[in-house]
C-alpha cells in the first residue's frame, strides 16, 4: 500500500474535524486512510511500526490540542510515543520524519486538510530522498 | 526486582547479523515490570528487526514469544516448538533467563537484547533505581533502611565523603541523593542516631562465594 | 473463519454521486465472510432500519458492518438496530464512506471505498460482544463547601428529590462576603435558611472529609467533626470549596492597615471599602480613591466587577476623585461591559499601565508611579485611600482534599476540569465534580452556570437509582497481568486498582464504571495483558491490512 497515509484520529477531535472537512466539501488527498480511536493516547509504537511495515508512506497521530485532551494527558503521552518511534526508527535506519503528531480542536477542519496536505509534501520528499 | 534496560541496536543486530529466523523471546516478569522485555517491548523490537533489516535489503523473519519467567525450565519447555523452528533466540530477559534458555536449547544460539543492571524499584512511572547489591551480607538494620554500599556513588560504609552538596546532593552526580545524608535523617526520625557512630567493618565481598547458590531447608 | 459478516450500503439519499455503488457491492460480495451485501438508500430513517432488522433476520449475519455516513452521527442508532435483531450491538463496524470518501475528494472515490468497507468488514470479523449490566448507584449526594456554590447547589439538588449533605470546615454556613451587592438577583441570606430547614438536606458544620474510598455511584467518605469520625455513602460528590483572598502589594510596604482611621491615607482591600460604602454613618469622605487591579494576578474576573461597582459607588456617594490603575479592564462577565461605561461617563479615571506600579506612603497620602501606555509616560497618583489587588488562591484545604479524592489540580492550584470546554464542572474523575470559584477565575454569573450544569450531570448520573455499564470493555487478562501497576499510576480516571482475584493473585482490575474507555492503559501495559475491546492491537492491525487491498 504504498503512498498511503494512515491517520489515527481521535473521536474527540480528529475525527470529528475530518468529518466536519467533509461536510465543508473541502479537499484533501485520496491516500489518507482515518482509523478510529478513542483517544490518541491507545495508540502505541507498535501501531504505527507495523503500519510501516505494511507499507505505509506515512503514519499520523493526531490528537486534541495541548490541555484540552478529554482524557487530561492522553495527548501528551501520544506526543512521547511519536518520539519514542523516531527513536526506534532512527535505530532501524528509517527515516523518522514519516510518523507525526499533531493537535487539533474538534471545530477545525481547515487545519485537517492543512495537516493532511503537509504530511503527502512529508512522504513525498521521503520517498525522494530516499 | 531485577531492573535491565535494552542493548543498544547496533549490538543487537550485530550480534543476529548471522540469522535469518529469529526468535524474540520475552520474560513476563522482572523485565516486563520496569518496560525492557516484556510481551510489549518484543513486538515492537521485533518490529523494529524487520523494518532494520527491509531497510538494508535483507530480510529477517520473525517469531515472538513471551513466557511466564525465563528462568524456570518448566515455562521455557513451553516454547520448544518455536525455538525449534529458529536459527538464534534473542531473548530479552535478564542474565539468569538468558542462561536457563541457553542450557535447554544447547544447540541454538542464544543472545541477550538486554543488558541487567541491578536490583532496584521505581521511584516514580518509569523511573527505576538501584537499591541493592546483593552482597550477600545486609547491614540495611544499621543503616536505617538506606544501602549505602550502592546508593552511595563511593560505596562509603562510615558516613558522607564530606562533599555533599547544597540540598544534600551527592558530589559526584548532583542529580542524585547523598546516601548518607538519607541515612542520618532516616536514623534521626527514629531517634537512633547512635548507629552512626559504630563503625561498619569493611565490607566482605566473599560473603558470597561466586557462583552463588543456596540450598534451601527441605519442606 | 466462520463469520457470517452482513453489509449495508447506504447512497444517503443519493448523497454521494461520486461513488458507484454497484461496482462496490459487487466487489464486497466476493470477500470471504460476508454473506449478503445490501444495498440501502436511507439507513437512518425508519424504513430504512426495519429492512436492516428484517434482513438480519432473514439472512442470519452474525454481526454487521454500515457503510455510509460517520460514525459520530448513527452508531447508537445502528447499535440497538442489531440488538433489535437479536445480535448483541457491539458487533457492528461502520466504514465512513461519506464525510471522510465521497464529500472530501473529487472525481472517482469507489476504489477508496471499496477499501474503506473492507477495512470495516477486517475489523468487524475480530469484534466480541460486551454483556450489559444495570448497576446499582446511590442517590445521595454530598457537597463539600459553605459558601454560595455549595448552597446553591445543595438547594437545586435537593429541589429534584436527591437526599443531600453538606459538610463545610467553618462553624457555620457562609455566603455573604462579596464585595458586590448584586447576586444577580439572589439572596444569600434567603438560600442559607432554606438549606438549615430543608428535610432534604443534612448540614455538618466544623467538619471535615478524612478519607474517600470507591468509585462513582458509591463513595465512601469519613468525615471528622469534633473529633468523632462518621462515615457516609454517596453515588456523587460535589466540590464547592471556594478561594481565599490576600492582597499583592508593591513589596516592603505594610499591608492594609486595619485600625487606621479613614480621615488618615490608608491602604484597605475591597471587602473593606464595600464595607465603608454601605455603612450609614457618615464617614470623613476620601477625595481620592485609588484602584489598583490586575497586576499580579490576570485571572481577574472578580476583581474587575468588584472595582468597576466600587469605584461608581464611591463616585456617585462620595464625588471622590476616583482613579484606576491596571493592565487591562476585562469585560466578558455579563454586565461588566455595562459598569465600564457608566463608571467612564461618571468621571472614573483608568489609567493602562503595564508594569506593577510602585507604590509609596508619606505624608498622611499614598502615591502611585506608573508608566501610563497612552501618554507614554510616568505618571503619578496621590490619593487618600488606596484599594489594593486582590489575590484570590485556592482555599486552604484543596491539596488535601485534591490528593484524597485523586482530583488533580491545574498549575494555580485550582481544580483541573476535565475538559474546558466541554465537561467543565466535571472532573477526571467521574462521579466527582467542582463548582464555583474553587475551579478558578469565575464571576457569579459563571457560578450559577456551574450549579446549573452540575445539578444536570448528577441528576443523569443518580437520579436513575442505577447506571447501565458496559462489563469489561477494557479488561486486564489475569493470566497476563504481573501487577506492575503502570496502568493504575496511568490511567487519568483513577479507575484501575490492585485487587485479587479468586486464585488469590493480586492483579489489575478495571472499574466498568469509573472507566472512561480511553485506552491508555491498554496501549502503555507492558505485559501486553490490557485489551480493550473494540480497539485491541488485532482490530486495528486488522484495518491497516486491508488498506492497499482495492
Amino acid at each position: 500500500m504504498n503512498g498511503r497515509i494512515i491517520a489515527f484520529c481521535c473521536e474527540h477531535s480528529a475525527y470529528p474535524a475530518a468529518d466536519l472537512a467533509g461536510r465543508l466539501r473541502l479537499s484533501y488527498s485520496g491516500d489518507v486512510r482515518i482509523i478510529r480511536v478513542p483517544c490518541a493516547g491507545q495508540v502505541d509504537v507498535i501501531h504505527m511500526l507495523k503500519a510501516l511495515e505494511k507499507g505505509a508512506g506515512a503514519v499520523l497521530v493526531v490528537g486534541c490540542e495541548d490541555g484540552a485532551c478529554h482524557h487530561i494527558t492522553g495527548n501528551t503521552r501520544a506526543e512521547e510515543r511519536v518520539r519514542h518511534c523516531h527513536t526506534l526508527l532512527d535505530e532501524a535506519r528509517i527515516a523518522g520524519d514519516r510518523v507525526a503528531m499533531y493537535n487539533i480542536s474538534p471545530n477545525a477542519p481547515h487545519r485537517f486538510v492543512r495537516v493532511a496536505d503537509e504530511m503527502v509534501k512529508t512522504m513525498e520528499q521521503t520517498r525522494e530522498a530516499r | 526486582m531485577i531492573i535491565a534496560e535494552r542493548k543498544p541496536m547496533e549490538e543487537i543486530e550485530q550480534s543476529l547479523e548471522a540469522y535469518k529466523k529469529v526468535l524474540v523471546a520475552g520474560c513476563g516478569t522482572c523485565v516486563t515490570v520496569c518496560w525492557a522485555g516484556g510481551e510489549r517491548e518484543v513486538g515492537i523490537l521485533a518490529s523494529q528487526l524487520r523494518l532494520g533489516r527491509g531497510a538494508g535489503g535483507g530480510e529477517i523473519v520473525t517469531l515472538e514469544a513471551t513466557v511466564e519467567r525465563q528462568c524456570e525450565r518448566e515455562m521455557v519447555a513451553e516454547i520448544s516448538d518455536k525455538v525449534a523452528e529458529v536459527d538464534a533466540v534473542l531473548s530479552l530477559a535478564c542474565g539468569s533467563g538468558v542462561q536457563t534458555m541457553a542450557e535447554m536449547f544447547e544447540d541454538k544460539p542464544v543472545l541477550p537484547a538486554v543488558n541487567t543492571t541491578f536490583i532496584g524499584m521505581p521511584e516514580k512511572e518509569g523511573l527505576w533505581v538501584e537499591m541493592c547489591g546483593a552482597c550477600g551480607d545486609c547491614f540495611l538494620d544499621r543503616t536505617g533502611g538506606v544501602c549505602p554500599m550502592v546508593r552511595c556513588a563511593k560505596g562509603l560504609l562510615n558516613g558522607p565523603c564530606g562533599g555533599t552538596r547544597k540540598g544534600g546532593m551527592c558530589e559526584i552526580d548532583p542529580e542524585k541523593d547523598c546516601a548518607w545524608v538519607l541515612v542520618y535523617r532516616r536514623l534521626d526520625k527514629q531517634g537512633r542516631l547512635d548507629l552512626m557512630r559504630q563503625y561498619l567493618v569493611p565490607k566482605n565481598y566473599r560473603a558470597v562465594k561466586r557462583p552463588g547458590r543456596i540450598q534451601a531447608a527441605k519442606a | 473463519m466462520n463469520e457470517r459478516i452482513g453489509v449495508f450500503l447506504c447512497n444517503c439519499g443519493g448523497g454521494m454521486k461520486n461513488i458507484d455503488f454497484d461496482t462496490l457491492g459487487a466487489k464486497l460480495g466476493h470477500v470471504p465472510g460476508v454473506t449478503f451485501v445490501e444495498p440501502m438508500s436511507n439507513l437512518c430513517l425508519a424504513e430504512g432500519r426495519d429492512r436492516m432488522i428484517s434482513r438480519i433476520g432473514e439472512d442470519n449475519p452474525d454481526r454487521v458492518v454500515v457503510a455510509g455516513c460517520s460514525p459520530e452521527f448513527q452508531e447508537r442508532l445502528f447499535r440497538r438496530a442489531l440488538h433489535e435483531a437479536g445480535l448483541n450491538g457491539q458487533l457492528l463496524s461502520m466504514a465512513n464512506i461519506r464525510e471522510q470518501c465521497s464529500w472530501v475528494h473529487d472525481g472517482d472515490v469507489t476504489a477508496k471505498a471499496v477499501e474503506l468497507v473492507k477495512m470495516a468488514v477486517n475489523r468487524v470479523r475480530l469484534l466480541q460482544p460486551l454483556e450489559k449490566e444495570e448497576l446499582p448507584v446511590r442517590r445521595e449526594v454530598l457537597v463539600v463547601g459553605g459558601g454560595f456554590s455549595a448552597i446553591g447547589a445543595a438547594l437545586e439538588l435537593s429541589r429534584i428529590g436527591l437526599p443531600v449533605t453538606v459538610v463545610t470546615r467553618e462553624v457555620s454556613l457562609d455566603g455573604s462576603g462579596e464585595p458586590q451587592e448584586d447576586f444577580h438577583g439572589c439572596d444569600i441570606n434567603a438560600m442559607r435558611s432554606a438549606v438549615e430547614t430543608d428535610p432534604g438536606i443534612s448540614v455538618l458544620t466544623s467538619a471535615r472529609v478524612v478519607a474517600t474510598r470507591g468509585e462513582v455511584g458509591d463513595f465512601t467518605v469519613a468525615i471528622t467533626r469534633e473529633g468523632d469520625e462518621t462515615c457516609g455513602r454517596y453515588g456523587a460528590i460535589v466540590l464547592a470549596t471556594g478561594y481565599e483572598t490576600g492582597t499583592c502589594l508593591a513589596p516592603g510596604l505594610n499591608s492594609r492597615a486595619e485600625n487606621e482611621p479613614i480621615g488618615e491615607a490608608s491602604i484597605v482591600s475591597q471587602e473593606q471599602l464595600s464595607q465603608m460604602l454601605r455603612s450609614p454613618i457618615t464617614v470623613s469622605r476620601p477625595g481620592t480613591i485609588a484602584f489598583v487591579f490586575d497586576f499580579c494576578d490576570e485571572n481577574s474576573r472578580f476583581p474587575t466587577l468588584a472595582t468597576l461597582s466600587n469605584a461608581l459607588a464611591a463616585r456617585e456617594k462620595w464625588e471622590s476623585e476616583v482613579y484606576v490603575l491596571c493592565k487591562d479592564v476585562k469585560v466578558d462577565s455579563e454586565g461588566a461591559e455595562h459598569l465600564y461605561r457608566e463608571a467612564r461617563e461618571c468621571g472614573v479615571v483608568f489609567l493602562k499601565c503595564e508594569d506593577v506600579p510602585r507604590i509609596t506612603r508619606a505624608n498622611g497620602r499614598v502615591t502611585i508611579e506608573a508608566r501610563d501606555v497612552y501618554l507614554g509616560e510616568e505618571t503619578a497618583v496621590s490619593c487618600d485611600l488606596l484599594v489594593a489587588e486582590e489575590l484570590r488562591s485556592p482555599a486552604g484545604g484543596t491539596q488535601t482534599l485534591s490528593s484524597l479524592l485523586g482530583v488533580r489540580l491545574d498549575s494555580r492550584g485550582f481544580y483541573q476540569d476535565e475538559n474546558v470546554h466541554l465537561y467543565p464542572v466535571s472532573s477526571e474523575k467521574k462521579g466527582v465534580f467542582t463548582i464555583g470559584e474553587c475551579r478558578g477565575d469565575l464571576d457569579v454569573g459563571r457560578v450559577l452556570t456551574d450549579i446549573s450544569s452540575v445539578v444536570m450531570s448528577v441528576c443523569q448520573l443518580v437520579s436513575p437509582g442505577k447506571i447501565e455499564a458496559e462489563l469489561e470493555r477494557v479488561h486486564a487478562d489475569p493470566q497476563k497481568c504481573v501487577a506492575c501497576l503502570t496502568c493504575v499510576r496511568v490511567c487519568p480516571h483513577g479507575a484501575i486498582r490492585l485487587s485479587r482475584v479468586e486464585n488469590g493473585k493480586e492483579i489489575a482490575v478495571i472499574s466498568d464504571l469509573a472507566c472512561d474507555a480511553c485506552g491508555v492503559c491498554a496501549a502503555i501495559c507492558p505485559a501486553k495483558a490490557i485489551q480493550f475491546e473494540g480497539y485491541r492491537d488485532d482490530q486495528i492491525l486488522a484495518q491497516i491490512e486491508a488498506i492497499g487491498e482495492a
